[in-house]
């Protein structure tokens, strides 16, 4: 058991100043590819209205570029850009996009679902030693209190694959996984416990799809959810639907979800849909040894088909 | 005659109603937000927090059967869902962008079609205001015309005071009914001072401006630029007071079945495609000026209204971070 008391007791505050070096970095990598034509756009980060807050921008100019920014606030995975649910921004041309280690996952599923061709994007990597979770203190400096949930235990804070990695990494104070905790929590309980859990989580849910549009895998040009001749998931927010929706969801995107937890930021009712993904990821793993996003791979084991494939479960 | 109310009789209040089968819809916790739902006791009120959701729900339910059928032997038959049958509601805790919401709404709903189960239950509807005394950078009520103090919409107005307890203004016979329903709770004003009101942070918008700037811009380089970040989901709409677009879906198995009326969004990928597949809205900037035209140039033109109170929850709840206050601020400077 981990002990959270402690943990809190010693608040690891995490020292972002190379921050500055990846927001400059990002600048010069953007203004030169722009300048040289090498692409049209820049799909990077900006600096919102609000103070500490950041959204994503599609730069196409090399003085725009001096706009962009890295900050804790830079909690969006770009990926959803690059997919063709954003047909406005893929058909621009060739793109640049930055990257954090988490979002690099999304990009090589992408690739291996032949979403996107590693030579048609230029990968903006930067060094990440986390962003701000949702309804987080954005005025305070990060920390354990208010860094993500996915950042306390991220393991790809350098990214790889990158063509460019802006900034470099602080030291990483350990943070206690509260996720994997949840996760232990709910994996201990019974089948009818588990099942009231997220009756009582899914019955929140308003069906505003928020978590499907953030999706960077969720970009099915007819999602079965929206079909309604004949209908195949109750569309209206009411407890037969949202459970339907949830599994749909759930199970399209067992071993796809890279693990960026856009859905969650996202959704407006704070369903906790990352603890459901992680449950899928780990099955997936233990089942067929695969993990998502680590490399392109072709196809997932929920999507392929072999001869040779255990049947014995069919009755 | 002003009256007063203490934190504990407000909740007392609530008790009453609930007990006389009145249905209480307030700001209570729902997992780990506020919500405006149906109360069961005055306990249950949560007082500082801005639910996530807005009360327009009260009204305008997130889904609901309009009427059902079932195919028997001897054909199909249908069933209306009777209006009379929804309940006599008070909402306690409302603020004001929330209040006000209801009065812009109104027009719409009363308008070429008279929509009896919108009308029946806002006749059914007392609102019980409350001013606000603090408020988030998202806020921006004063610049779209109302503030954190405005009664408008409320039946009865609470306004805090210092020490405790709320100043009572009956703003309509509706909150006058309440005040002389239960007397025993209100008090005669003492000289409590009100506790400073909320102070949003923007600037008052030029919103006659900002209308004449979109009678000529329909097409305009600035809707790609706001919105090609747009991810198209309908946190927006879902979240804000005065979005009141709805879907009607038949739902059921091959015997019987609901007709239902669901909230739905703009920013929807498919809100407008036809049944040919021709879609007029067919990328994202053109969703999102959708959005812009409607609260800021279409109900204006229509009802002489604007459709948002401010209450800055498309900008909490925005995935990308789009702001509708930074961009009627930047239209307003065109
Ligand atoms: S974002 Fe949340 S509320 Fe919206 S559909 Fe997804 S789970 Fe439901
Ligand atoms: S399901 Fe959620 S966590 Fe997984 S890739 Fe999609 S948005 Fe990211
Ligand atoms: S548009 Fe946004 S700020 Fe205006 S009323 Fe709706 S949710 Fe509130
Ligand atoms: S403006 Fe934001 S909340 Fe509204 S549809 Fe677009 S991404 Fe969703």
């Amino acid at each position: 058991m981990i002990d959270l008391a402690k943990k809190i007791e010693a608040p690891a505050t995490i020292d972002i100043t190379a921050y500055a070096g990846a927001t400059e970095a990002i600048r010069a990598e953007a203004a030169k590819l722009l300048t040289e034509g090498a692409v049209a756009a820049v799909i990077g980060y900006i600096p919102g209205r609000r103070n500490g807050t950041a959204i994503p921008a599609i730069v196409t100019s090399p003085e725009k570029a001096q706009e962009l920014i890295f900050s804790p606030a830079c909690v969006n995975n770009l990926a959803l850009y690059l997919t063709r649910a954003k047909k406005e921004v893929k058909g621009k041309g060739r793109l640049a996009v930055v990257a954090k280690g988490c979002d690099m996952r999304a990009l090589a599923g992408l690739m291996g679902e032949s979403q996107l061709k590693r030579e048609d994007v230029v990968i903006i990597g930067v060094a990440c030693a986390g962003v701000y979770g949702s309804g987080a203190d954005r005025d305070a400096p990060l920390a354990e209190k208010n860094i993500a949930r996915k950042c306390r235990e991220c393991r790809v804070h350098a990214p790889e694959g990158a063509d460019v990695v802006a900034g470099s990494l602080p030291p990483l104070p350990e943070f206690s996984p509260v996720e994997a905790e949840e996760l232990a929590r709910l994996e201990a309980m019974t089948p009818a416990a588990r099942w009231a859990f997220w009756k009582e989580h899914f019955s929140r849910c308003i069906r505003c799809m928020a978590c499907r549009s953030l999706c960077p895998f969720c970009y099915c040009e007819q999602c079965i959810c929206d079909r309604n001749r004949p209908q195949a998931v109750e569309a209206t927010p009411r407890p037969a639907g949202n459970m339907a929706w949830h599994i749909v969801r759930a199970m399209h995107l067992a071993g796809r979800c890279a693990g960026c937890a856009e859905c969650e930021r996202a959704c407006p009712m704070d369903i906790p849909l990352n603890l459901l993904n992680r449950k899928m990821a780990r099955e997936l793993k233990e089942l067929y040894g695969h993990e998502a996003g680590l490399e392109p791979k072709e196809k997932g084991p929920l999507n392929e088909y072999r001869e040779d494939d255990d049947q014995s479960f069919i009755k | 005659m002003q009256k007063t109310i203490t934190e504990q009789n407000l909740r007392a209040l609530i008790d009453l109603l609930v007990k006389k089968g009145t249905r209480v819809v307030g700001p209570r916790r729902a997992g780990s937000i506020t919500l405006y739902e149906p109360l069961a006791s005055g306990g249950e009120l949560i007082l500082g927090e801005l639910p996530r959701r807005s009360a327009k729900e009260a009204f305008f339910p997130l889904c609901e059967n309009i009427l059902s059928f079932e195919k028997t032997t001897e054909g199909v038959k249908v069933a209306d869902v009777d209006p009379s049958q929804f309940p006599e509601t008070v909402i306690v805790g409302a603020r004001p962008c929330d209040a006000a919401a209801p009065g812009i709404l109104d027009a719409v709903f009363s308008w070429d079609y008279k929509d009896k189960f919108y009308l029946e239950r806002r006749r059914k509807t007392t609102i019980i205001g409350l001013a606000c005394t603090s408020c988030d950078d998202a806020c921006f009520c004063t610049s779209v015309g109302l503030s954190p103090a405005d009664p408008r919409g409320s039946d009865l107005f609470l306004t805090p005071l210092e020490g405790g307890g709320y100043a009572c203004e009956a703003v309509t016979e509706k909150g006058e009914k309440l005040l002389a329903e239960f007397p025993q709770l209100f008090t005669d004003a003492e000289a409590a001072k009100a506790l400073p009101q909320a102070e949003p942070a923007g600037e008052k918008l030029d919103l006659a401006r900002i209308k004449s700037w979109l009678d000529g811009n329909f097409e305009n380089p600035l809707w790609a630029e706001i919105s090609e970040r747009c991810a198209g989901c309908g946190a927006c709409a879902f979240v804000c007071p005065a979005c009141h677009c709805f879907d009607i879906v038949d739902e059921g198995g091959e015997t019987k079945g609901c007709r239902r009326k669901s909230w739905d969004a703009c920013g929807f990928g498919k809100f407008t495609n036809h049944a040919s597949g021709h879609n007029p809205r067919d990328a994202q900037p053109k969703r999102y000026r959708n959005r812009i035209m409607h609260k800021f140039k279409y109900y204006d033109d229509k009802f002489g209204k604007t459709l948002c109170t401010g209450c800055g929850r498309c900008i909490r709840a925005c995935p990308v971070g789009i702001d509708i206050a930074a961009v009627l601020e930047e239209i307003s400077k065109k």
